[in-house]
């Protein structure tokens, strides 16, 4: 074992990440022999696709306030609202598709920002300030709207454009802007002074306070951006399911942490990997497809997906007791 | 002169690297307040962890009450009647006073606590010291100095015969000490032996019987106080031994400007109206004993603190120091004491600290631009010779020495003018030790100013220019290294405060 | 200073602390809410109104006192909504569906419960993950499994008027007259002073909050810091399992999939009723007066005219504002 993680090219992509590439495959592979050959084909990856991206979204978003050692998880019932906002604002306001889109990555931006100037400049812990902006979120959407689910307009609809960020007839565009996108935040992650400070002050904050850092400003920014890409996240959702309803989300924070934190991020903040949380989120897509193709429902997968967090985090703690 | 009660003999301890206790010996009496003295650093908190408990010794025998005893952990030794009153509290802030003392041996009446006993033998405890604390009172609603009087009281709950009081008197207030010494006397007429760890010379003239002295991990002897004098005391504590080629005058050019000015300095407790000047290219060291406010004078000075009032002139311009941004702005760096917590990042590699306080310097719009960052990191590392495979290895991984270097790297790069090293060769090997001493001693000569809070000697002989000692707080002289000797910085680092 | 003897080496303490700090302060906030209602409607101070408060507030009140304990030792219990669920839906279809009778299905859920409560409790204590990461995969997993075991499908529990419905009778009592006596508030009374005894007299409630003060030092105390740990999850979890039974006697149906959230309302009635986030702090009393404080806004606002969908927004705000005085006041104190 020792041996392994010791090879160059396995410490170059990491273990963790090479660890789920197999888990996707034998997923994949243990779902296409349990369909009886069912499973293969383009259809059932489209719909994990579906399934994946407004996850991946959310899962991309978390990853960057818990590299700060903070938690979010408003994010779900966050996204609800931006998709309840805007869909509203754009059915029964009558508001146009691009004014829409962008009120979505308002709302979105707003919440993180919200969240980050009570956690970095008031230090309240993240986790309540979370559990705040998810009653709000789910209350400010649920009063918009007037606890009415929204239809997002159909793809052959004025305005059903949008959908063309998922598919374009047979090729899953979004598919690409999702890695485009996931990317872009590898890059901002570890390419820029932004994720630079992100990361090292979500390892020891103290420290980069006293090389004379603006802590509070980075901190804020992890929760900013990670209340956008939520806010992008919601464009994906009704692309790919068009019904909102309000009062709901709960769910997804869950996945889209489990996402994160199976890809390697640490929940002790400092450490954070974009390529193997874009994994995880594909592993649980991956689950929730198989498992609906086995007819099982989803609560089998919520069970999986929950034991396969308890053993990652418990490997994290593992390890880490192990250096000390 | 009571019995003994208990006898460490030829006790020797070993962590790596550090021979921390070469065959000490130490004897307890009854009725007896003993004085524990030395540097920082001497030994004297590892013998008394030895003695609790909380390390295992090597090789030496404890014979308590006659019988030979090795504790395995403070519950052990607790239960023997040995207690230690620690100078951080060991307390449970929103818990009462009466649930302090009794916590994990609580009165109880069937499945219930009997907190009307808890607080009626607490009542009696404090009674029996002769102090007035409400049992029922939370234990954060007390000054700290009263939290030190619930930790002894405790301490005398468990019927203790030896209690040890490990520096008591640090955060105390005169009236405070005043009680704590009523206490410590009636504790003495009953019988009890006691250990009393203090660097205050004026305390230990008043309270103890007899002093022993340790130096480097060794028993220097012990002297009974009042046939002793103060020097006494301090020439055992210093010892006689020859430093390593100590400066003997400053090799600052007479006219060299003053870089830093700071004037009536007041930052909570540990800085009293704290004023001196620095000048360029000199090596001011900050003298002076385990807590006497340095580290904190250095923390307010760079923003990591609030300041309270006073001022800062840097190259004879007023400036304002809220945060630890503004101070980098004016060129000033700190490299901390605690490197792991305050000093680096350890858990990112050698470049990314290298770069951490000058990232603009290093970005093209909002990337990084690794290869020039590389660059600088590499050469640094060359040029302060720090050992490293190569720039992209974990901090966590590089020896004591090699981190610290890793920080003067971060604030070189910045091209600060005023550097603050806070005990800058703690935890680093001899060999180590020497490079940063020519790497100052180099930036010195390059015109920059610093500041080095050490705590060892020999190190602020060797490396100061001029030193100026502190004492609970305030500055208590200021010596030219043609006229500084052990004895006087160690006078003025004891001064008795009036 | 030196006159005043009983005040020498105390630190000063605000009137209001001395009170009982925030539990003070939130009680008069129901007071206040409770009036405001009552003056802005008429329907309000209907005795319907209070009956239906109160029938709400159970479960929600025995989910904060349970996962007050958890908070205490400064960590948290996010299973309790989804469980709540779980625990309901297998009881209740061993009722309906496999002819056990009531109490046996009410033991079942609690019990359920407290395994959970056990499981919790290992996976923060024994093998160290962070408390709210070890309950959001319990969390998870009990609203799958729950689905699973019933089959997917709402489950009922006896009606009041049917065979072995006699436990509905425990929380509301129909009269005669056509009045409901909400019965189970006595119970409530009942475990908010019991627990208070716990909490207060007992080892569990004591060690429970030297856990969340100092746990290092606790530990040093010579106390059996692991099993009080445990201990702490595992009373969230019997609360969760009594609040299963309080909710399947309120509701005629209970939905599998739902209950996400349920723990939100609990830890922020807990929070707002003064139990701190960082451990070491917090009173059942407190908890209880918290509890209503979100149940006076979710029944009350409907009366003058809001939706009761600002309750979340509402509660939302309050649970900031009320943290954040508590950081104020911690941040004066330290100067």
């Amino acid at each position: 074992m020792g041996k392994i993680k010791e090879n160059p090219f396995v410490k170059k992509v990491g273990f963790n990440r090479i660890v789920l590439f197999f888990v996707l495959l034998l997923l994949y592979g243990f779902f296409c022999v349990m369909t009886g050959g069912n499973f293969l084909g383009v259809g059932r990856i489209l719909s994990a696709l579906n399934y994946a991206y407004f996850l991946g979204f959310l899962s991309l978003g978390v990853t960057f306030v818990i590299a700060t050692g903070g938690i979010d998880f408003s994010i779900g019932p966050v996204m609800f609202c931006c998709a309840l906002i805007s869909g509203y604002s754009l059915v029964s306001h009558g508001i146009s598709m691009p004014v829409a889109i962008i009120i979505s990555i308002l709302v979105g931006f707003a919440f993180g920002l919200f969240n980050g100037y009570l956690v970095a400049y008031w230090t309240v812990p993240s986790f309540i300030t979370s559990m705040a902006s998810m009653n709000i979120a789910k209350g400010l959407a649920s009063v918009f709207t007037k606890t009415q689910s929204v239809n997002w307009p159909q793809a052959s609809a004025e305005g059903g454009w949008y959908r063309m960020i998922i598919k374009v007839g047979d090729i899953p565009v979004g598919l690409f802007i999702f890695l485009a996108v996931a990317v872009i935040c590898a890059i901002i992650l570890n390419k820029t002074k932004i994720g630079r400070y992100i990361l090292c002050l979500g390892s020891n904050k103290e420290a980069v306070r006293l090389s004379g850092v603006d802590v509070k400003k980075w901190e804020m920014l992890a929760y900013i951006i990670c209340g956008t890409l939520v806010g992008i996240g919601a464009l994906f959702y009704v692309a790919a399911y068009t019904t909102v309803q309000p009062g709901y989300g709960d769910q997804y924070n869950n996945e889209a942490i489990a996402g994160c934190v199976m890809g390697g991020t640490s929940m002790a903040g400092g450490l954070a990997s974009i390529s193997g949380t874009v994994m995880g989120v594909f592993v649980i897509a991956l689950l929730q497809e198989g498992i609906l193709a086995l007819g099982l429902d989803k609560n089998y997968q919520l069970i999986v997906t929950g034991i396969i967090v308890i053993v990652a985090v418990f490997g994290d703690v593992l390890s880490r007791r192990r250096k000390n | 002169m009571g019995e003994v009660i208990l006898t460490m003999k030829d006790i020797d301890k070993s962590f790596p690297g550090v021979h921390a206790l070469d065959h000490v010996d130490l004897e307890i009496r009854k009725g007896e307040v003993l004085a524990l003295m030395g540097e920082n650093g001497a030994g004297k908190s590892t013998l008394m962890k030895v003695l609790t408990g909380i390390y295992t010794k090597d090789s030496g025998t404890i014979t308590y009450e006659g019988k030979e005893v090795e504790f395995h952990n403070t519950k052990e030794a607790q239960d023997a009647g040995i207690v230690i009153v620690h100078q951080e509290l060991n307390m449970l802030g929103h818990l009462t006073v009466a649930q302090n003392i009794f916590i994990g041996r609580e009165f109880k009446k069937g499945i219930r606590i009997d907190d009307a006993k808890m607080n009626e033998e607490a009542a009696k405890l404090f009674k029996r010291m002769n102090i007035d604390i409400d049992p029922k009172e939370t234990m954060s609603h007390l000054t700290v100095g009263r939290q030190q009087m619930c930790e002894i009281a405790k301490a005398i709950s468990h019927e203790a015969k030896v209690i040890i009081f490990d520096e008591p008197s640090a955060a105390l207030t005169e009236t405070e000490i005043e009680e704590l010494f009523k206490i410590i006397n009636d504790l003495r007429s009953k019988g009890i032996g006691i250990v009393y760890i203090s660097h205050r010379m004026d305390e230990i003239k008043k309270i103890t019987d007899r002093v022993t002295v340790m130096r480097d991990g060794t028993y220097v002897g012990t002297l009974i106080t009042k046939d002793s004098t103060k020097d006494d005391i301090i020439n055992m504590m210093v010892g006689r031994v020859i430093y390593e080629d100590p400066k003997t005058h400053s090799t600052v050019p007479k006219d060299a400007p003053v870089v830093l000015k700071v004037d009536h300095l007041n930052a909570g407790k540990m800085v009293q109206d704290v004023s001196f000047e620095l000048r360029k290219g000199e090596i001011l060291g900050f003298s002076g004993l385990m807590g006497a406010g340095r580290t904190e004078t250095a923390r307010a000075l760079f923003g990591a603190d609030p300041v309270e009032s006073g001022d800062i002139y840097i190259n004879g311009k007023k400036v304002v120091i809220k945060s630890p941004q503004d101070a980098v702005k004016y060129g000033i760096g700190y490299l901390s004491e605690d490197r792991k917590r305050y000093g680096c990042v350890v858990q990112k590699s050698v470049a990314e600290n290298t770069t951490l306080a000058t990232l603009d310097s290093y970005t093209k719009g909002i990337f990084i631009d690794k290869k020039k960052e590389k660059e600088v990191a590499e050469k640094y590392v060359e040029s302060l010779a720090t050992k490293t495979p190569t720039v992209d290895q974990l901090v966590v991984n590089l020896s004591g020495g090699n981190q610290q270097k890793v920080v003067i790297a971060k604030w070189l790069t910045r091209d600060c003018d005023i550097l603050i090293f806070d005990e800058p060769t703690r935890g680093i090997d001899v060999g180590a030790k020497n490079e940063i001493y020519k790497l100052m001693n180099q930036l010195a000569k390059e015109g920059k100013a610093i500041i080095m809070i050490s705590s060892e000697m020999t190190e602020i002989l060797r490396m100061s220019d001029r030193v100026a000692v502190m004492c609970e707080g305030k500055k208590t002289g200021e010596l030219d290294i043609s006229e500084a000797t052990q004895e006087n910085i160690m006078n003025l680092a004891t001064r008795e405060i009036e | 200073m030196a006159n005043k003897k009983n005040n020498v080496g105390v630190r000063k303490v605000s009137t209001i602390d001395r009170l009982g700090g925030q539990k003070f302060i939130v009680l008069l906030i129901v007071i206040v809410l409770f009036a405001f209602f009552s003056i802005m409607s008429p329907n309000f101070r209907k005795y319907t109104t209070m009956v239906s408060i109160l029938d709400y507030s159970y479960y929600i009140t025995l989910m904060a006192i349970g996962v007050a304990f958890p908070l205490m030792t400064a960590g948290v219990d996010l299973s309790i909504g989804t469980g709540l669920v779980c625990y309901s839906l297998v009881g209740g279809w061993l009722i309906a569906f496999q002819g056990w009778p009531t109490w046996a299905g009410m033991l079942v859920s609690v019990l359920f419960g407290i395994v959970i409560g056990i499981l919790n409790g290992c996976l923060v204590a024994i093998m160290d993950l962070p408390p709210f990461l070890a309950t959001l995969c319990t969390c998870m997993i009990t609203r799958g499994l729950g689905s699973i075991i019933v089959g997917g499908f709402g489950i009922s529990w006896p009606a009041v008027s049917a065979d072995g419905g006699w436990f509905r009778k425990i929380f509301r009592i129909q009269m005669e007259s056509g009045k409901v006596l909400p019965i189970g508030f006595l119970w409530i009374v009942l475990i908010v002073v019991f627990m208070t005894f716990v909490l207060n007299h007992t080892k569990v409630g004591r060690y429970t909050l030297a856990i969340g003060s100092n746990k290092e030092a606790t530990r040093l105390s010579g106390v059996n810091v692991r099993f009080y740990h445990i201990f702490a999850y595992v009373i969230s979890g019997f609360f969760a399992g009594l609040a299963a039974i309080s909710y399947s006697a309120i509701f005629a149906t209970v939905q599998p999939g739902t209950g996400a959230g349920f723990e939100l309302e609990a830890i922020g009635g807990a929070i707002i009723g003064g139990v701190s986030m960082t451990g070491g702090m917090g009173s059942i009393t407190g908890t209880l007066a918290g509890v209503f404080v979100i149940c006076l806004l979710k029944t009350g606002l409907p009366f003058i005219g809001l939706t009761a969908n600002w309750q979340q927004i509402i509660t939302g705000l309050i649970l900031i504002f009320s943290v954040l005085v508590d950081i104020l006041k911690r941040k004066k104190e330290e100067k």
